[in-house]
């Protein structure tokens, strides 16, 4: 285990407290709904009270991301958020149309959302024009996705962060801090299996080093594209969950862990070993878990 | 075009990069093609009628290619040299046999290689803290590639826009490092800037054609008058720094001036630099217009 030189930076997002020193402050475990698209609200409401229970009774801050695939889908889904959802916790828009990332800032500035939305995701796609709807309507943090496509090593990840690899007039960082988002968490990108997928655990200290911002990553997603685990059909639940486990274990703050549903394997995998760090890092660097810190509930 | 002159171009060309498609390959975990980027540059060359076409240099700034590939480097911010330079795998050799299969048969292709010079004096050492070993161990590096690449095209160019900026004692040597495999292809060696100051210098350089910039820095045709050489001159004709697209009657006043100074030692023409910075339109227009000039020159 390690501790970084940099002065690292925690950020407090609607309540949830997110970053730090490894061994601080427990993995915020971030989990999908509606990936497949069409929204199944019922489902969603007792998979949300699940992930809030464990999210309780373990101690890792949770956090729902909420998949938009079509426009028609978004009053449903603001809507869904404002009622279903606690009023004093955070939650993510992941979307991948710029034109639905600018109407649903628009509906969660409608219904006075923008204060708990975490905005995913920042990235090279990022059109002017939806940087424009980021500046009227600005949310509360952002994820950038550190996506290099001309380098997917941990260097690379850098790169785009800092510059832009030449495909942007500035880098990702600027980019943020120009439209006014000052929470930014970096999600090093995750790449499917033998495309440099382990860059995205590798990269999570180097970029903690270097900017000392609150990194994480969707390594779940390696997992879900592995066709060699077609011939271990049982064990890709598991592995899909327990990878997440890197995270932690490289000083990293958040883990996107794929659907909501996996909640019951990812939160007690991943809590066990934000135990394990804090143990080791208190040992021997002195750092003190925080108070709902799951080691704190272990003893 | 007559008289073995050839118009060419001396490497980037611009292109407009889709980032949200690369963003949308990401999203779907495919591999990223930048084959349609090449394509799209050596289109616009092999359109306006150049007939010696480059890659176009799509990926990168010309330096970063290199320092991409080249072991010991990474780049960060900034390009940084963070170990001994190795040569680890082919840098630019999978672009060229692309390319070749793109072109049509009456059209050649220039491979080109950014000089060990520029590249020790492009980057961040935290590594050598001795530019000359630097500049050799890049230089051996390059001379690797060039043996793999002159199997790949008709002639290797080395762009060594940092020798006009300064001139190491050793250039000649550094040169001949990159130049000592190459058997099958001609070379040049292009130097942008103003170099009316080391030409006795650049003379001394192992390599078939000297390429510089006689249109933004007209002063040249008047330094080179005082020296005898064997090489023979690619003539900077269109400037790479100015969206204004020359017309084709102002490219043949300056060519005529080239040929008052060097006669039939002229053996290309070309824009003085690359053209990457360029708005798309405007860089096809220059080379049109270049070709065109060409045309009525030579073709007479």
């Amino acid at each position: 285990m390690f501790s970084f030189t940099k002065e690292q930076k925690v950020f407090d997002i609607s309540g949830i407290k997110i970053g730090g020193q490894p061994g601080t402050y427990p993995t915020v475990l971030i989990g999908g709904l509606f990936f497949k698209g069409e929204p199944d609200f019922d489902k969603a409401k007792s998979q949300l009270k699940k992930m809030y229970d464990l999210s309780r009774r373990i101690g890792n801050p949770s956090m729902p991301d909420f998949f938009v695939r079509k426009e028609e889908f978004i009053e449903d889904i603001v809507d869904f958020i404002e009622k279903s959802t606690p009023k004093n916790q955070p939650f993510s828009v992941d979307i991948i149309d710029p034109n639905l990332k600018i109407k649903i800032l628009e509906a969660l500035h409608e219904k006075k959302l923008l204060s708990r939305t975490v905005y995913n995701s920042i990235h090279v796609g990022t059109t002017d024009e939806e940087r424009k709807t980021l500046k009227k309507f600005t949310p509360e943090a952002a994820i950038i996705v550190a996506f290099n496509p001309k380098d997917k090593s941990p260097d690379g990840k850098i790169e785009v962060l800092a510059n832009g690899a030449n495909l942007l007039d500035k880098g990702l960082l600027d980019i943020t801090k120009e439209i006014g988002i000052k929470k930014v968490l970096v999600d090093t990108a995750a790449m499917a299996p033998g495309d440099n997928s382990g860059a995205s655990i590798s990269a999570i200290p180097v970029i903690k080093e270097e900017y000392g911002l609150p990194t994480g990553c969707a390594i779940h997603n390696v997992v879900e594209k592995s066709n060699w685990l077609d011939d271990f059909k049982d064990a890709r639940k598991p592995v899909d969950a327990a990878s997440n486990i890197n995270i932690p274990l490289f000083g990293g703050d958040f883990a996107i862990f794929g659907p909501m549903h996996n909640s019951d394997l990812a939160f007690p995998m991943i809590a066990w070993e934000d135990i394990l760090v804090s143990e080791y890092t208190e040992s021997y660097f002195g750092v003190e878990p925080c108070d709902f810190h799951p080691r704190r509930k272990l003893f | 075009m007559k008289n073995n002159v050839t118009t060419t171009v001396i490497g980037s060309y611009p292109v407009n990069i889709d980032n949200y498609d690369l963003m949308n390959h990401y999203f779907g975990q495919k591999e990223i093609l930048w084959s349609k980027y090449i394509e799209s540059a050596v289109n616009d060359m092999v359109n306006a009628g150049i007939q010696l076409v480059s890659d176009g240099q799509t990926r990168d700034p010309f330096v970063n290619i290199f320092y991409r590939k080249l072991g010991g480097c990474r780049i960060r911010e900034r390009p940084e040299v963070i170990d001994k330079i190795q040569y680890n795998e082919p840098i630019i050799i999978e672009d060229q046999k692309y390319v070749k299969q793109i072109i049509p048969e009456n059209r050649q292709l220039i491979g080109l290689l950014a000089g060990p010079h520029t590249l020790s004096q492009s980057c961040v050492d935290l590594f050598y803290n001795d530019e000359k070993e630097l500049a050799f161990d890049f230089a051996e590096a390059l001379r690797k590639e060039a043996e793999s690449l002159q199997k790949h095209v008709d002639m290797i160019s080395i762009d060594e826009p940092f020798f006009s900026v300064s001139m190491p004692d050793y250039a000649k040597e550094l040169i001949e490092t990159v130049t000592s495999g190459i058997k099958k292809c001609p070379v040049r060696v292009h130097i942008c800037g103003d170099i009316s100051e080391i030409i006795p210098e650049i003379l001394e350089l192992p390599v078939d054609i000297l390429s510089h910039e006689f249109k933004a820095t007209p002063k040249l045709f008047d330094a080179f008058k005082d020296h005898s050489f064997s090489q023979r001159i690619c003539l900077g004709s269109v400037r790479s720094d100015k969206p204004v697209v020359e017309p084709v009657d102002d490219i043949i006043k300056h060519i005529r001036r080239g040929i008052d100074v060097f006669g039939d030692k002229i053996s290309q023409l070309a824009p003085d630099c690359g053209l990457r910075l360029l708005p798309k339109g405007i860089a096809f227009q220059k080379l049109k217009n270049l070709v065109e000039a060409g045309e009525k020159i030579y073709d007479r």
